[in-house]
């Protein structure tokens, strides 16, 4: 099969500044894959170089086994569903939906109707004649969708597409975002930062950092296994431990990681500290201890004793949960 | 002892702030008054006078207002020689804006997409700095640099183009003896003052435009022209409408121009200034002067029909 998007030591340079230095990435077609990591780590400009916004200093972009390299984004098949939106103030819902089909000189009923599927699908129907400045944030950005989506792209690329809405309406919309990617079929690449709706959304994604991707892989692999300590950091909640530490624990003199979830307090242990925090979520507490510099935590589940703050504790997990991982 | 939940005023500053905040209209209603005095006696007040003294008529052999009722003087307007001189001004006017438009827009765009730091202030600097320097200063430059011993001309037969300005004296309705002297001068020059007019309003429309919705434009396949077309012109438009009133109305009613660049015919405002000074025929002029407003009127009615502000 086909990979949708192919970069081969694909590289943007601003100046003196790596953007994105030296990526090699493939999305598989038919794949939900986000691109996650932080404010200048190379996402953004990595979807920019699909779209055709940006141009790669050095290496080679392909969409469908084509290069683009010198193909302009008004040809390329692909759509954004932009951060801002980038709805056209001037125009309607029905004609900013059927702006795609306008450019390309569909005759008006056609575009219109088709604009309608559009909102149906985005469920706004109705909301043709009215103005993006008369929508709220959640419906524009469903506009937004629409717009994108009418002209049936082979990939739809979605930068930060939520980050504006509040965490409800955030919720609905991954739901309906990976629904409606099921229902279409389509590669949607997705641009995040925040770590629970690459998870929860993606189906692979690529952790970047400082330009470069640190790890590729499904959303288990990279939360279970993070290949290198920035991984680790960003993406979970999950404890790092530096070489000495888990050399206490029995391992090997390397950094790893330990999930919150599968650590537990024990009365003594070969590493053990006071607990600094308490964080009562509910579905259990999160607590923290301090063993010498590097800050522990572990979650003990609804039900089960929580010690006080200040209480000595040590901590114990099962052998398998601690995983090695590189340095950078 | 901890500090009191309510700070002492502290003089008569406080004390005048805490009377804003209880009465928020109170602020507003002193910044307002001063400009609605004057943009209500001084200017709708004048306005009204002048629309008075266009309902009066003069009396042709002894030469006294007659202070009555009549729309005679506005008939007047209707003569061949003065239907002649509105015509003219209109068209100069309407050439002079669309010409300030075409040339404008290439800089505006430019000074709100492109320059950044040191480059934006070169282009202000750029844009107001003939502004520093006298009127009439520049239009006599305009004159000297126009003239048939002009810098133009000698540059132009230097370069073997001379024929290009002999082909513009020749058209019918430009003829001169030189550009200072053809109409075509007249439009170069009121081109030249008026043209900050129409840049620094187009800058500021186009400054608003996000750069995402020219990418949203592209990548939903547009080429530039349709881009220029359906997103960047409706959406600059409330900018070029504001520079076209400028330049439009100020060709309107300039009277100095005329007089010293080009064929000396008439144009509305020297005729408003001839009429009330030497020939003493004020409601003649107040007609006349009735004229730009009624054209600005019209302009912007249809500019609003064709959806110029919807963008706004």
């Amino acid at each position: 099969m086909t990979a949708a998007v192919e970069f081969q030591n694909v590289s943007r340079h601003f100046g003196s500044v790596r953007a994105v230095d030296g990526v090699d990435l493939t999305i598989a077609e038919g794949s939900f894959f986000a691109m996650l990591g932080p404010s200048g780590s190379g996402k953004t400009t990595c979807l920019r170089l699909i779209s055709g916004f940006e141009k790669p200093t050095s290496g080679t972009i392909r969409i469908f086994g084509e290069d683009v390299s010198s193909v302009p984004p008004h040809l390329r098949n692909v759509n954004t569903v932009f951060q801002d939106y980038a709805l056209f103030p001037h125009m309607n819902v029905r004609d900013n939906v059927a702006y795609g089909l306008m450019v390309k000189g569909m005759g008006r009923a056609q575009r219109h109707a088709k604009a309608e599927e559009m909102l149906a699908l985005v469920k706004l129907s109705g909301y043709g004649d009215r103005k993006p400045a008369q929508l709220s944030g959640g419906q524009r950005q469903r506009v937004a969708l629409a717009r994108a989506l009418v002209n049936e792209p082979r990939v739809l690329l979605l930068d930060e597409p939520l980050g504006a809405l509040d965490l409800k309406l955030r919720e609905a919309m991954q739901d309906e975002l990976k629904a409606l990617q099921h229902k279409l079929g389509l590669t949607f690449v997705f641009v995040t930062h925040d770590q629970h709706e690459a998870l929860s959304m993606a189906d692979h994604l690529a952790v970047f950092n400082e330009g470069k991707i640190a790890q590729i892989g499904t959303p288990q692999d990279i939360y279970d296994r993070p290949a290198t300590r920035f991984v680790a950091d960003f993406v979970g909640s999950s404890n790092v431990l530096p070489p000495e530490l888990t050399r206490a624990l029995g391992g090997p003199p390397q950094w790893a990681s330990l999930r919150p979830e599968a650590t537990k307090l024990a009365a003594t242990g070969p590493v053990s500290g006071p607990v600094t925090a308490l964080r009562y979520l509910g579905s259990g507490t999160r607590v923290v201890i301090r063993a010498g510099e590097t800050e522990i935590a572990a979650l003990v589940p609804a039900g089960e004793p929580v010690p006080a703050e200040g209480e000595i504790r040590a901590i114990a997990f099962a052998p398998q949960a601690l995983h090695l991982m590189g340095e950078a | 002892m901890s500090a009191p939940a309510i700070l002492p005023a502290r003089g008569a500053a406080d004390r005048l702030t805490g009377v804003f905040w209880r009465r928020p209209n109170l602020l507003l209603l002193i910044l307002v008054t001063p400009p609605l005095l004057w943009l209500g006696v001084v200017y709708l007040g004048s306005l009204a006078a002048l629309l008075l003294q266009s309902f009066y008529s003069i009396d042709e052999f002894s030469g006294v207002v007659k202070e009555e009722f009549t729309l005679k003087t506005y008939a007047e307007l209707f003569r061949a020689q003065n239907l002649d001189i509105i015509l003219r001004t209109v068209v100069m006017a309407a050439a002079v804006t669309l010409a300030c438009a075409i040339l404008a827009f290439p800089i505006a765009y430019f000074a709100a997409r492109y320059a950044r730091g040191p480059w934006k202030a070169a282009f202000y600097l750029g844009v107001m700095l003939p502004l520093w320097s006298s009127y009439l200063v520049k239009v006599y430059a305009w004159k000297l640099i126009l003239a048939k011993e002009g810098v133009l001309t000698w540059a132009a037969s230097g370069t073997g183009t001379g024929f290009l300005i002999d082909g513009i004296l020749s058209i019918p309705g430009l003829e001169g003896s030189s550009l200072s002297t053809s109409p075509f001068g007249t439009f170069l020059v009121f081109v030249y003052i008026w043209l900050p007019y129409m840049i620094l309003p187009m800058q500021a429309a186009l400054e608003r435009v996000p750069n995402s919705m020219l990418e949203a434009s592209a990548d939903l396949g547009a080429t530039r022209g349709q881009t220029f077309r359906t997103v960047i012109l409706p959406l600059a438009m409330p900018g070029v409408i504001a520079g076209s009133i400028f330049t439009f109305s100020l060709t309107l009613g300039d009277y100095i121009i005329p007089q010293i660049v080009g064929n000396s015919s008439r144009f509305i405002g020297l005729a408003v200034y001839q009429l009330q000074g030497t020939a003493g025929n004020i409601p003649l002029a107040a007609a006349f002067a009735v004229v730009p407003i009624v054209i600005m009127l019209i302009y912007l009615t249809l500019a609003k029909r064709a959806g110029a502000f919807d963008a706004l």
